[in-house]
């Protein structure tokens, strides 16, 4: 058999993605070069292209929706977003005691808190949750955020598209703020300090998409405390009202 | 955007559109998160999928030409290939296929309302020609497509020769080609 009648056998399965990745090349070298295979090669894309609509419509979770936009506006650098939200990342605040002279006593406390998360990793046992679920690659990491206390209920999935550089914070179940409140996101290193990392006010129903603008390596946690709005505290006011590990 | 057809949608896409993106997700994605889910059967990585291949188009729309096919078939190919990259435990840029984009176009210019009547015309005809080809094509065809199994590894999990698997394939595809060309479909 001569080697274009072996390769031409395969065009199928190429068109099908369904060779191993030296023949992969193999046989795009081959089809780049020989009219009759990349003829067929044409041919066959046609109707390999159809076979996805031999699969069922299924309608997506709602927010996904708003998952796509918020990522896809921030992959533009455009966003445009309806809470209000940081857009530069602020000064690093250490999480101890002389980080603020205002009166902000509970950050001993949120410090504390969040710390002994990160020795623990856990909040009272069940508190810091993560998905079973994690993609295979290093693309897409996915975590779990999980409210205590009086967010107890609460709960975000984090979605890190590292290769387009986007966080997505999905959070559901938030109760309403007080008025002039915000919720505020930590990003927080092993060694305690607490980066500001976005802020946002949950739409009607205690959900919303947050856009985290800027990368998770380094940082050992993710918190949410409520602080003063619009624009949030520099250091966390309370204890961590949600946390969860970053993976 | 509505009445957009995907040419004019691909370049508000390129200028920037979050509402292009919008239209573009409100048409297609029952449709995408279907395939990922039939292929990964798991609705977080489905999610995922979806997700990542809209912001493809989104970051790629620059790329399309309505002469080698419609952004639905970009846009299903993306969510299969990355659904099959998920499911191998690969990323993205390790993949070496090419991209299944047709060569051909005609639903791409078509708009409202044809194209919910000419998707739903080429959904029959696919499902038919598929229930009209032999089952063992049928079965070779959905393993590598919606399975991401290579012709090997379904010559093995079949027990029959692999030169056999390559030819089951190319007769699936073939009598599928001249199934849907045969009702003038040529770009589906």
């Amino acid at each position: 058999m001569s080697e274009h009648e072996e390769l031409e056998a395969s065009v199928a399965a190429w068109v099908l993605g369904a060779v191993d990745t030296d023949e992969a090349e193999l046989m795009r070298v081959h089809i780049d070069a020989c009219a009759i295979c990349r003829e067929a090669a044409v041919r066959l894309r046609r109707a390999a292209g159809a076979l996805p609509l031999a699969a069922d419509d299924v309608a997506p979770p709602a927010r996904l929706r708003e998952r796509v936009l918020t990522a896809a506006a921030a992959s533009r650098g455009s966003l445009a977003t309806s809470a209000p939200r940081r857009n530069e990342p602020r000064r690093p605040v250490r999480m101890t005691p002389r980080a603020t002279t205002r009166a902000r006593l509970p950050i001993y406390a949120a410090a504390a808190a969040i710390l002994l998360a990160l020795v623990v990793g856990a909040v009272a046992g069940d508190l810091i949750g993560r998905d079973s679920v994690r993609p295979p690659t290093s693309t897409v990491a996915r975590f779990a955020v999980v409210g205590n206390q009086e967010l107890a209920g609460a709960r975000a999935t984090v979605i890190d598209l590292k290769s387009d550089g986007v966080v997505l914070v999905d959070f559901n179940g938030l109760p309403a703020l007080r008025s002039g409140k915000v919720y505020e996101v930590w990003l927080i290193t092993s060694d305690g300090r607490a980066d500001p990392a976005a802020v946002f006010v949950p739409d009607s129903n205690g959900s919303k998409v947050v856009l985290v603008n800027r990368s998770l390596e380094g940082y050992s946690l993710m918190a949410v405390t409520r602080e003063a709005g619009p624009a949030g505290s520099d250091a966390p006011t309370e204890q961590p009202q949600m946390s969860g590990t970053i993976t | 955007m509505e009445g957009l057809a995907d040419p004019d949608l691909a370049a508000a896409l390129v200028a920037g559109s979050q509402d292009a993106l919008a239209e573009l997700y409100d048409r297609y994605a029952p449709l995408a998160y279907g395939v990922a889910l039939r292929v990964l059967g798991d609705p977080a990585r489905a999610e995922d999928a979806v997700q990542e291949a809209f912001l493809k188009i989104w970051n790629g729309a620059s790329s399309f030409d309505a002469r080698r096919g419609s952004l639905r078939t970009w846009l299903l190919t993306a969510v299969r290939n990355r659904s099959i990259d998920y499911l191998r435990g690969r990323a993205a840029h390790e993949r070496q296929e090419q991209e299944l984009v047709p060569e051909l176009v005609e639903a791409g210019a078509r708009s409202d309302p044809w194209r919910q009547v000419s998707l739903s015309l080429e959904r029959t005809a696919v499902r038919e020609a598929l229930t009209s080809i032999p089952a063992e094509q049928r079965q070779a065809v959905e393993l590598a497509f919606f399975g991401g199994y290579t012709h090997r590894e379904i010559a093995d999990m079949t027990r029959v020769p692999l030169s056999t698997v390559k030819g089951r394939m190319r007769l699936a595809l073939e009598k599928l080609s001249s199934y849907l060309q045969g009702r003038g479909l040529v770009d589906v």
